[in-house]
C-alpha cells in the first residue's frame, strides 16, 4: 500500500497552504486596501509595487485577488463541512443498515440528482438574497447528494468484507463495527472527495459570482474580479488574467489533492499494448531443427518484474510437436501452464514481461517476428481456444460477426463469402441451424453452444496448430466428452496439432499423445502419455495421479490431495521446486536441482530419486484427506 | 414490458416530484412579487386585490395543481414584468439553449473518444500521461475562466471569431455556426475531460477481459480490437455521464450565454432573477428540470441498444 504521493501532491499541497495562509493574513500583509482607489494609475501592468497590476478604477488587483480568496476558501470549506456533516451519515446509514433506510434514502438521492444544481442554486440565492451565509447554505445542501452517493458506495464495499460479517457473527454492536470497522476504512475517500469538493465548491461559487449573485460589491470574489476584467480585455488583459490564473491553480491544486489521495487506494492498471517494453532475456543459441517438427519450442523462459521480485513463471521450457499429434500440459494450477501458452503465442499481459528463448513454427523463428508477421501467424497458423466461454465472446457483438471477422481481415473475403463460411464452420463443429445462430448473440448460448462457437472461430483459417487452454474445464461434465471429441476429430480432418492444457488428468489420459508435466514454471517430467501415465517417474506426477478421482475407485473413497502448496514463484528455494512436498526428498534435493535427464523411449523427468526404482517405493507422508 | 410501465411511474413520481419542488421553493423564499410588483408605497387594499388576482390567496396544494394544469396545457403564465406569455418567451429561447448544448456535445464526444481511445491503448504511457495531465487541467478550469482565455485568444487578439453576438440559423448558416463554435468549444472542453477518463477507465478494463486477449490470438490489430471490440462494452459509464452531465452543461450555457451574449434560456433566467420575474424564472426552472429528468430517462433506453444484454432484463 506504500505508494508514493509524487512532487505534483505536494506542489499542490503548497499551493493550498499558500493561498490559505494569504486569505487568512490579508488584513496583516502590507498591500493595499482592496477597495482603495487610485493607489497607482488605472489599468496599469504588473509592476514591483502592484505585482498584478491595478484595475481601471486604480485598485491594487493583488490586494483584491488575495482578499477575493476568502470569499472562495470560505464558502468551499463551509458548503464541504456541511455536505459532509449531512450526506456522511445518511450514506453510512443507506449502506450499512440497507433495507427500507437504503431505499428511501437513494430514491430522494436520486430525485435531488435530477435537478440541474447551479439553475437551481441561481434561482434560490438570487430570491433569498445574494450573501456568503445563503451562497454557502446553497452550495452546501446540492453537495449532498455526491456525498451520499460517495459515502453509501464506500460504507456497501466494506460491510460486505469478512472482518465486518465477522465481527457482526460475533455480536459486536453495531455502534462499535461503524467506529472501528468502517470509519478508518470511509475516511481516506472522504479525504479524497473532501478535496474535490472544494474544487467543485469553488467553481460553482466562482460561477455564481461571475453571474453577480455571490458576495455583493465591495467585497471582492474571484468570479467577480473575472467578470469585471472582461470590460477591460483589450487594453489591460492582466486584470482578468490575474484572478483567472490564481483561480485555476488553485481548482487545480484541489483537484490534485484529492486525485493522488484517491489514487492511493487505485488498482494497478494496463492497456492494450505496454507502455515500456521490459528488455528481452538473453534468447540463447537457435536450435537444432528438428526434421518433421511443425512446433519447436526451445528453452522458453517468460520473466514477469514485480515489485516483490522476479516471478519466473515460465522457466526453460522445450518440447517438439508434430502434425496430427496432441501434446497435453498438465500441473496445478499456477504451475505456468497457461503462462506457457500465452508466451507462445506472444500474448503477455503488456507491462513489466520479459521473453526468451524461441519458438519456431515450420522453421521460422516466431519470437523475432514484428507484431504485423505475428498478427499474420495468430490469424492464419495458430488457433486458440480458452477456458471459459463465458467470457471468450465479445458480448456486445453478433456471433455472425466475431465469427466472420477472421475470415474477411485474414481471408479477404467478401460479406456473403464469410458468412457461407461461418455457416459452414459452425455446422463442422455441430451447432444446429447455423444460420439463425449467426444472428445471435453470446448470452443467447449455453456454454457448451459458445465453446464450439470459439473453437469454429479459432479453426476459422486452417490453423496448423490449435491450443486449447483448459477447453473443458468451465463446461458440464456431459459437455466436456462432446467438446474434446470435437477437437479431436478435427485435428484428424485437418492434419492439425493441438497443445491441450489441463489439470484434468482423466481428460489427459484419453487424448493426449505426449505430456508435459509442469510444476513452478519448469518441465518436470515429459514423454509419451502412455508411459508417463503407466510409470510416472516424478513424484509430483505420481501424486497427480493419485489424486485424481478415478470411477473405478470405491465409493467414500478417501480423496487423495497432494500436501503443501505450490512455491512462490518470486522466491524459489534452490534445489528441486516440489522438494518440500516431496514424500521421497532427501539432502541433495535441497542443494542441487535435478536436470531433465531422459530415460529410453524419450521419457524425461527431473528427479533425483525417481519413482518405480527400488530405492524409494514406499510413499509415506502421502497423506489422505477425506472431502 | 412489466419494466417499462415501471420506468415510465418511476419517470411521472421524479417529474411530479421536480415540479413540485420548483414550485415549492420559489415560492417559499423570501422576497414578496406583489412588493416587487408595486412597490413598497402601494396600499394594503391595492395588495390583496394583486394578490387575489394571482391566486397568492389560495392554498398551497391549490396553486400547485393551477399551475401544473397550466403547465401541461401550455399556459405557463405571463410575465409580471414584460407582459409577454413565459411559454412563448421560453419557445423562442430554446432553439439557441439548444443548439449549444448539441454543439458542445458534439465537440466533447468528438474529442473524448479519440483521447479515451488512444490514452488507453498503452497506459501509463507517454501519451497517455499528457493526455491525462492536459484533461486534468481541463477539468480544473472553470468554464468561465476558459471562455475568458478563448475570448482573449480567438477574438481580442487574433479576431478570427466575434466575442459575442448570435446570428439565427434561419439568417444564416454560416454566421451561427461562427457565433456557436467559441461558446461550444468553451462548453464542451470541460466534458471533453471528464468524458476522456471516464472512457479510458474502462477501455482499460475492458482490455483485460478474456475476449480482447483472444481477439489479439486471432491476430487482430490493436486498431481494430479498440475501435470494433473494446469501445462499444466500454461506454456504458460514457453514456451514463452524457445524461449526468447534461446538468453541469446546463448550469454550463447560463454562464457561456451571459458570456457570450447569446439570447438562451439561461441569459433569460439570469435576466429575469435580476428583474424578480418570478413566473419566468419558475418557468425556466422547470423546463431546464424537466428536460433533464427526460434525457436521462431516454440514456436509460440508450442502453439496451449499446449492450444487448440488458434488452434481455
Amino acid at each position: 500500500m506504500r505508494r508514493r504521493l509524487g512532487p505534483g501532491f505536494w506542489l499542490a499541497t503548497a499551493w493550498i497552504g499558500l493561498i490559505v495562509a494569504a486569505a487568512a493574513l490579508a488584513d496583516l500583509l502590507p498591500i493595499a486596501g482592496y477597495d482603495d482607489t487610485l493607489v497607482g494609475p488605472p489599468r496599469s501592468a504588473p509592476s514591483a509595487e502592484h505585482p498584478f497590476g491595478t484595475d481601471g478604477l486604480g485598485r491594487d488587483v493583488f490586494s483584491r485577488v488575495v482578499h477575493g480568496a476568502r470569499v472562495s476558501l470560505g464558502v468551499g470549506i463551509g458548503a464541504v463541512v456541511l455536505g459532509l456533516g449531512l450526506g456522511a451519515p445518511l450514506g453510512i446509514l443507506a449502506g450499512y443498515r440497507k433495507g427500507l433506510a437504503d431505499s428511501v434514502i437513494m430514491a430522494a438521492n436520486d430525485i435531488a440528482l435530477a435537478f440541474p444544481s447551479l439553475v437551481f442554486a441561481l434561482a434560490v440565492v438570487a430570491f433569498a438574497g445574494a450573501s456568503l451565509r445563503n451562497v454557502l447554505i446553497v452550495l452546501g445542501v446540492l453537495g449532498i447528494p455526491a456525498w451520499v452517493r460517495l459515502i453509501r458506495g464506500t460504507t456497501l464495499a466494506f460491510a460486505e468484507r469478512e472482518f465486518v460479517l465477522a465481527a457482526r457473527v460475533l455480536g459486536v454492536r453495531d455502534r462499535r463495527i461503524l467506529w472501528r470497522e468502517i470509519m478508518p476504512n470511509v475516511a481516506v475517500p472522504a479525504a479524497s472527495y473532501a478535496f474535490i469538493g472544494m474544487a467543485v465548491v469553488i467553481v460553482a461559487e466562482g460561477s455564481l459570482a461571475f453571474l453577480g449573485l455571490s458576495v455583493q460589491a465591495p467585497t471582492p470574489t474571484w468570479g467577480g474580479l473575472i467578470n469585471e476584467g472582461r470590460t477591460l480585455m483589450e487594453d489591460a488583459p492582466h486584470v482578468v488574467l490575474a484572478p483567472s490564473i490564481v483561480m485555476f491553480l488553485t481548482v487545480l491544486a484541489f483537484n490534485l489533492v484529492g486525485d493522488r489521495l484517491r489514487a492511493l487506494t487505485d488498482v494497478r492498471q494496463s492497456g492494450l499494448e505496454p507502455a515500456r517494453q521490459a528488455a528481452p532475456l538473453p534468447a540463447g543459441p537457435a536450435p537444432r531443427p528438428v526434421t518433421g517438427a511443425l512446433l519447436q519450442v526451445e528453452d522458453l523462459r517468460t520473466h514477469i518484474h514485480t515489485p516483490r521480485g522476479t516471478v519466473k513463471a515460465v522457466d526453460g521450457v522445450s518440447f517438439t510437436l508434430e502434425r496430427g499429434r496432441t501434446l497435453a500440459i498438465v500441473g496445478e494450477s499456477g504451475s505456468g501452464k497457461s503462462m506457457l501458452i500465452r508466451t507462445i503465442l506472444g500474448l503477455l499481459p503488456a507491462t513489466e514481461v520479459s521473453r526468451g528463448g524461441h519458438v519456431h513454427l515450420e522453421g521460422d523463428d516466431l519470437t523475432a517476428f514484428t507484431p504485423e508477421e505475428m498478427r499474420q501467424v495468430l490469424g492464419r497458423r495458430l488457433g486458440t481456444v480458452f477456458q471459459d466461454p463465458m467470457t471468450a465472446l465479445n458480448p456486445v457483438r453478433t456471433i455472425g460477426t466475431q465469427v466472420t471477422e477472421p475470415l474477411r481481415v485474414h481471408l479477404g473475403m467478401n460479406r456473403r463469402q464469410a458468412r457461407q463460411e461461418a455457416e459452414r464452420l459452425l455446422a463442422s463443429v455441430g451447432i444446429p441451424d447455423p444460420a439463425r445462430m449467426l444472428r445471435r448473440y453470446p448470452h443467447q448460448l449455453s456454454g457448451g453452444m459458445r465453446q464450439r462457437v470459439t473453437i469454429a472461430m479459432a479453426l476459422s483459417c486452417g490453423p496448423d496448430v490449435l491450443f486449447a487452454d483448459e477447453p473443458t474445464t468451465a463446461l458440464d461434465v456431459t459437455i466436456q466428452d462432446q467438446v474434446l471429441r470435437l477437437i479431436h476429430r478435427l485435428r484428424e480432418e485437418r492434419d492439425m496439432a493441438v497443445v491441450l492444457v489441463s489439470h484434468d488428468l482423466s481428460v489427459v489420459r484419453q487424448w493426449a499423445d505426449e505430456v508435459i508435466v509442469m510444476y513452478a514454471g519448469k518441465v518436470v517430467e515429459r514423454g509419451p502419455a502412455e508411459q508417463v501415465f503407466t510409470r510416472p517417474r516424478m513424484p509430483y506426477t505420481e501424486a497427480l495421479l493419485q489424486a485424481a478421482p478415478r470411477l473405478t475407485d470405491p465409493s467414500h473413497h478417501r480423496l487423495r490431495v497432494i500436501p503443501g502448496r505450490p512455491p512462490d514463484l518470486s522466491d524459489v528455494p534452490p534445489g528441486c521446486p516440489f522438494r518440500p512436498r516431496c514424500a521421497y526428498a532427501q539432502d541433495r534435493c535441497a542443494e542441487e536441482a535435478p536436470p531433465l535427464l531422459a530415460e529410453a523411449g524419450d521419457h524425461h523427468y527431473a528427479c533425483w530419486h525417481p519413482t518405480g526404482t527400488a530405492v524409494s517405493d514406499t510413499p509415506e507422508g502421502a497423506e489422505t484427506h477425506g472431502r | 414490458m412489466i419494466l417499462a410501465v415501471n420506468r415510465l411511474i418511476r419517470l411521472m413520481v421524479v417529474l411530479l416530484v421536480v415540479t413540485f419542488l420548483s414550485y415549492l421553493l420559489l415560492n417559499f423564499l423570501p422576497g414578496d412579487p406583489v412588493t416587487q410588483i408595486l412597490g413598497i408605497s402601494a396600499t394594503e387594499e391595492a395588495r390583496a386585490q394583486l394578490r387575489a388576482d394571482m391566486g397568492l390567496d389560495q392554498p398551497l396544494m391549490v396553486r400547485y395543481a393551477d399551475w401544473l394544469g397550466g403547465l401541461l396545457t401550455g399556459d405557463w403564465g405571463t410575465s409580471y414584468i414584460s407582459r409577454v406569455p413565459v411559454a412563448d418567451e421560453l419557445i423562442e429561447r430554446l432553439p439557441v439553449t439548444l443548439e449549444l448544448l448539441v454543439a458542445a456535445q458534439l465537440v466533447a464526444l468528438g474529442l473524448a473518444i479519440p483521447v479515451g481511445v488512444a490514452a488507453a491503448r498503452r497506459a501509463g504511457g507517454a501519451l497517455d500521461q499528457a493526455l491525462t495531465a492536459m484533461s486534468f487541467a481541463l477539468l480544473s478550469t472553470p468554464v468561465f475562466v476558459l471562455g475568458v482565455l478563448l475570448i482573449l485568444v480567438f477574438a481580442v487578439t487574433w479576431q478570427i471569431v466575434p466575442a459575442t453576438g448570435w446570428t439565427p440559423i434561419s439568417v444564416d448558416l454560416g454566421w451561427n455556426l461562427t457565433s456557436v463554435l467559441l461558446p461550444a468549444v468553451t462548453l464542451g472542453c470541460g466534458q471533453l475531460a471528464v468524458y476522456a477518463r471516464l472512457l479510458r477507465a474502462d477501455l482499460i478494463a475492458t482490455l483485460q477481459e478474456d475476449y480482447i486477449t483472444l481477439a489479439r490470438a486471432r491476430g487482430l490489430s490493436p486498431r481494430r480490437i479498440l475501435w470494433r471490440h473494446a469501445l462499444r462494452p466500454s461506454a456504458i459509464s460514457l453514456i451514463t455521464a452524457v445524461g449526468l452531465n447534461l446538468g453541469a452543461l446546463i448550469g454550463g450555457t447560463v454562464i457561456i450565454e451571459t458570456l457570450f451574449g447569446l439570447p438562451g434560456i439561461g441569459r433569460l433566467i439570469v435576466d429575469s432573477i435580476f428583474s424578480r420575474d418570478y413566473l419566468t424564472v419558475q418557468g425556466g426552472v422547470v423546463l431546464i428540470s424537466v428536460g433533464y429528468v427526460l434525457v436521462n430517462f431516454l440514456v436509460d433506453v440508450v442502453y439496451a441498444v449499446v449492450d444487448p444484454r440488458i434488452r434481455r432484463a
